[in-house]
């Protein structure tokens, strides 16, 4: 008797344990698939390309708002965050939200390698799940002392953006 | 029946559990709702680029304060400047003039340069003469100070300089 109700609870476990590792699985997958979904950079890679300066002064900046993030309200009081990656930079790279449908600007970030996450947009209101969006301005400067891409090469930034509760 | 125990005995449910739990606080502790990134290139040309700072510069010589039995007179301009901007490494800036055959001398020196380094003074011809040196990847100005020389046995006339100055290697 007491073989056979140990034989019978140990049919039972491994359902149990196959239901729980399925909803796990299934939490983990959903985690994943949200995280990428509630955030996304629209316009592909943009080139900002200073050609002309002033004697005596300096390169005249170069502004780009042909990109724009899209990203999603969320259950919190959200924030989206901004950091590059660009070993062996050598000119001015900054960025502003512009255009906030949700949200407030940060101040324009200097994007620069090695800086940690930077707040772009604060204040992201919660609740609504509604998807909105905000222009990412571009501005590009250089100096004459910075010298110029076909000396030193062009900067590449990997510039990555991360909505995260504030 | 050992496998069977390990497998759907408590440690391996605490195990999944604890995971389980991990990946619940983690994610509420991260507070990550997710990110995206693009690449952004920053492109610069070469730049040069020069300016005088005024329009023409006239020097006359008109005769007034020249010592008598003295053969050379001469004029002094410095009324203009001369302002570049160059990204590129090792430049210099020349000067020369399109004028063949002048009937006077015309000489030129930068005075107080900003960047780079002063040559000594120069005389105009249609060859380029170098009139800084070691200007490169530098904004800057100095003033443009001309000489004009003539001797009595020249005579009159009128000498018309277009001046051109040039960064370059």
């Amino acid at each position: 008797m007491r073989a056979k109700k140990g034989h019978s609870s140990g049919m039972r476990k491994p359902w149990r344990l196959a239901c729980l590792l399925s909803v796990c699985l299934l939490a983990l997958a959903s985690t994943l698939s949200e995280a990428h979904a509630q955030i996304s950079v629209r316009g592909g890679n943009p080139t900002l390309s200073i050609t002309t300066g002033f004697p005596g002064s300096e390169p005249i900046p170069v502004v780009n708002v042909a990109t724009s993030l899209r990203y999603r309200r969320q259950a919190q009081i959200a924030k989206i965050t901004v950091t590059t990656s660009c070993p062996g930079q050598s000119f001015t790279l900054k960025v502003l939200a512009t255009n906030i449908d949700q949200g407030v600007a940060a101040p324009e970030v200097t994007l620069f390698q090695g800086m940690l996450d930077t707040d772009v947009i604060t204040n992201i209101p919660s609740a609504g799940f509604v998807w909105t969006n905000a222009t990412l301005q571009y501005t590009a400067s250089a100096t004459f002392a910075d010298g110029n891409s076909a000396e030193l090469g062009n900067d590449v930034h990997t510039v990555t953006y991360t909505l995260q509760v504030q | 029946m050992a496998y069977t125990r390990s497998l759907c005995g408590r440690p391996v449910l605490a195990a999944t559990l604890l995971v389980a739990s991990m990946g619940v606080v983690q994610r509420a502790a991260a507070q990550v709702y997710g990110s995206d990134s693009h690449t952004v290139t920053v492109t610069v040309a070469t730049i040069n680029v020069i300016q005088v700072s005024a329009g023409s510069v006239s020097l006359t010589i008109t005769g007034a304060g020249v010592v008598a039995g003295q053969d050379q007179m001469s004029v002094v301009d410095q009324s203009t400047s001369l302002l570049w901007g160059t990204n590129s490494s090792n430049r210099k800036i020349t000067v020369s003039t399109n004028l063949v055959g002048a009937l006077f001398t015309l000489r030129l020196v930068a005075l107080n340069p900003t960047q780079g380094t002063a040559m000594p003074e120069v005389v105009l011809s249609t060859v380029a003469n170098d009139l800084l040196v070691n200007v490169g990847r530098t904004s800057g100005s100095c003033m443009l100070r001309y000489t004009g020389v003539a001797l009595a046995s020249q005579g009159t006339g009128t000498d018309s300089h277009t001046v051109t100055f040039t960064i370059s290697n």
